[in-house]
């Protein structure tokens, strides 16, 4: 039973932050595409016929902001890969990431 | 002599490990037609290569998991070095055929079962065979997850809901979000997310899967006396692996890329991001709280959650049960031919004529599966093809 209750510390740590960056990310992805769509406007948004929706700039700027935030988050998890190969660690302490000794 | 053999035959079953798992990061972008196959399989080649190379953690404790050969730093069992460590050599040159021969056959049947299980269970079986059940690390010792069971079963168990829940939630968020875009549009934006996301999970493939094999042969070297450090590994060693992985990437399992492309769930290019992005996650997470999942299970329960997540999409129910077949047997079945093989061993003497036998085994073995493949050959240019729903062949039939 000892293991069981071991294994699941790990498993709900894994289920939470898997589905803030496993779930989240996409979203945020998907948010981005959205905004795009909205900023290009025409036939990237489902609209009646004969209407053309018309294009947004600010659209277009919040969906590269949210693209550069979604390659930021892939970046770190690069760096969090990287980082473990050589015996360091990403440490979150200072809010922006620092490389430190394991 | 022996170790010879135990060396090429751990790069055969790293690159093994390569093609069978080349589908876990490829399979849905290959299906959604966001990569070419050929590019597919290149890009996620090249990536296992580069993320064996960024593994220099020391990995040569890795079959203390499941099994006691070795001192809890490396070093192996006095007791089984004996005439050279020819005993300790033979247990896993047993273990790593049983594995190899398990990768074979699932990939024949174009099953993804998980590489490191396959590897895990031969060892298992070989290490019952030559030592008895005391020689296998079942739970550890109670104060830390450990063991067989503690990180091996229960994980497997764990890791496909955990990630078919998180990319459950990602395929249904995304639809959710981009509801009122148009299809064509959706599409195209979330190619370049697959990319990314398959990208990621092939260099966490590279950086975990490649390490066990180091592990392994870097254990056989010390065995029979040929390198001392338990700290380091040889760097000829670690630039063979990523080559054995890499190339087995490159080639390809193209048996194995349809099953889970196409055959679990019909799947779009949102779902394939969803899918990918939740497999990424999770295994990164996992290796980095020590928690290691296998990617093969972690891939397919994200590809099943995306069909899950998305309203009105189709999982092939038939094909996810046929796969968790698969599983459960992986660790007995390996171990089974594990046994076997070390018997047979044993029976030859344990020594070099043992080894010799039962890798020569292994070779007929492997080569009758693969001219049984060339039968009905899976390729880059039917891997897409429609996946034939066994029940519309049961209706015309009756």
């Amino acid at each position: 039973m000892h293991t069981l209750y071991l294994e699941w510390q790990a498993i709900w740590k894994i289920l939470v932050v898997g589905l803030i960056l496993g779930g989240g990310l996409p979203a945020l992805f998907a948010l981005g595409i959205r905004a795009m769509a909205y900023g290009t406007g025409g036939d990237a948004e489902d609209h009646p016929a004969g209407v053309l929706p018309a294009p947004h700039p600010v659209g277009r700027a919040l969906a590269y902001l949210i693209f550069a935030l979604v390659l930021l988050a892939v970046a770190l998890g690069i760096l969090v890969i990287v980082a473990s190969g050589f015996g360091k660690e990403v440490s979150f302490a200072d809010v922006y990431p620092t490389l430190q000794d394991k | 002599m022996i170790l010879v053999l135990v060396v090429v035959v751990a790069l055969a079953f790293d690159f093994t490990n390569g093609f069978h798992d080349t589908a876990n990061a490829m399979a849905t972008s290959i299906a959604t037609g966001a990569l070419t196959p050929k590019v597919a399989v290149a890009l996620a080649g090249a990536l296992n290569l580069v993320g064996a190379f960024l593994s220099v953690e020391v990995a040569l404790t890795v079959t203390n998991a499941v099994v006691k050969i070795q001192d809890s730093d490396g070093a192996p069992k006095p007791d089984l070095l004996s005439g050279g460590g020819s005993d300790l050599l033979i247990i896993v040159l047993a273990g790593l055929i049983g594995g190899i021969a398990w990768n074979l056959l699932t990939w024949l049947l174009g099953l993804p079962s998980s590489s490191s299980h396959a590897l895990f269970g031969g060892l298992i079986g070989a290490t019952l065979a030559g030592l008895g059940t005391s020689g296998v690390n079942w739970n550890g010792d109670g104060s830390k997850v450990d063991g067989v069971i503690g990180k091996v079963i229960l994980p497997a168990l764990a890791s496909p809901v955990i990630a078919g829940l998180v990319a459950a939630v990602g395929t249904w968020l995304i639809y959710r979000i981009t509801a009122g875009v148009a299809q064509r549009f959706t599409e195209t934006g979330f190619r370049w997310g697959q990319i990314g996301s398959a990208s990621l999970v092939s260099l966490a493939h590279g950086t975990n899967d490649a390490q066990k094999t180091m592990g392994v042969i870097t254990l056989a070297l010390i065995a029979s006396g040929h390198w001392t450090d338990t700290e380091n590994i040889p760097f000829w060693v670690k630039a063979c692996c990523a080559l054995a992985i890499a190339s087995g990437t490159y080639l390809g399992g193209w048996r194995i890329i349809r099953t889970l492309g196409k055959g679990l769930v019909e799947i779009a290019s949102p779902q394939g991001m969803a899918a990918e992005g939740a497999s990424g996650a999770v295994i990164l997470i996992s290796s980095h709280l020590g928690f290691a999942l296998s990617t093969t299970h972690v891939a397919t329960g994200s590809i099943l959650g995306s069909g899950i997540g998305k309203p009105g999409a189709t999982v092939r129910w038939r094909v996810a049960v046929r796969m968790v077949a698969a599983w459960v047997i992986t660790l007995p079945a390996a171990g089974l031919v594990g046994a076997l093989t070390w018997y047979v061993a044993d029976l030859l003497g344990g020594g070099l004529l043992g080894a010799v036998v039962i890798t020569a085994l292994l070779t007929a073995a492997a080569v009758a599966m693969w001219r049984h493949s060339r039968k009905e050959p899976v390729h880059p240019g039917n891997v897409n093809d429609e996946w034939e729903a066994p029940a519309a062949h049961q209706t015309t039939a009756a």
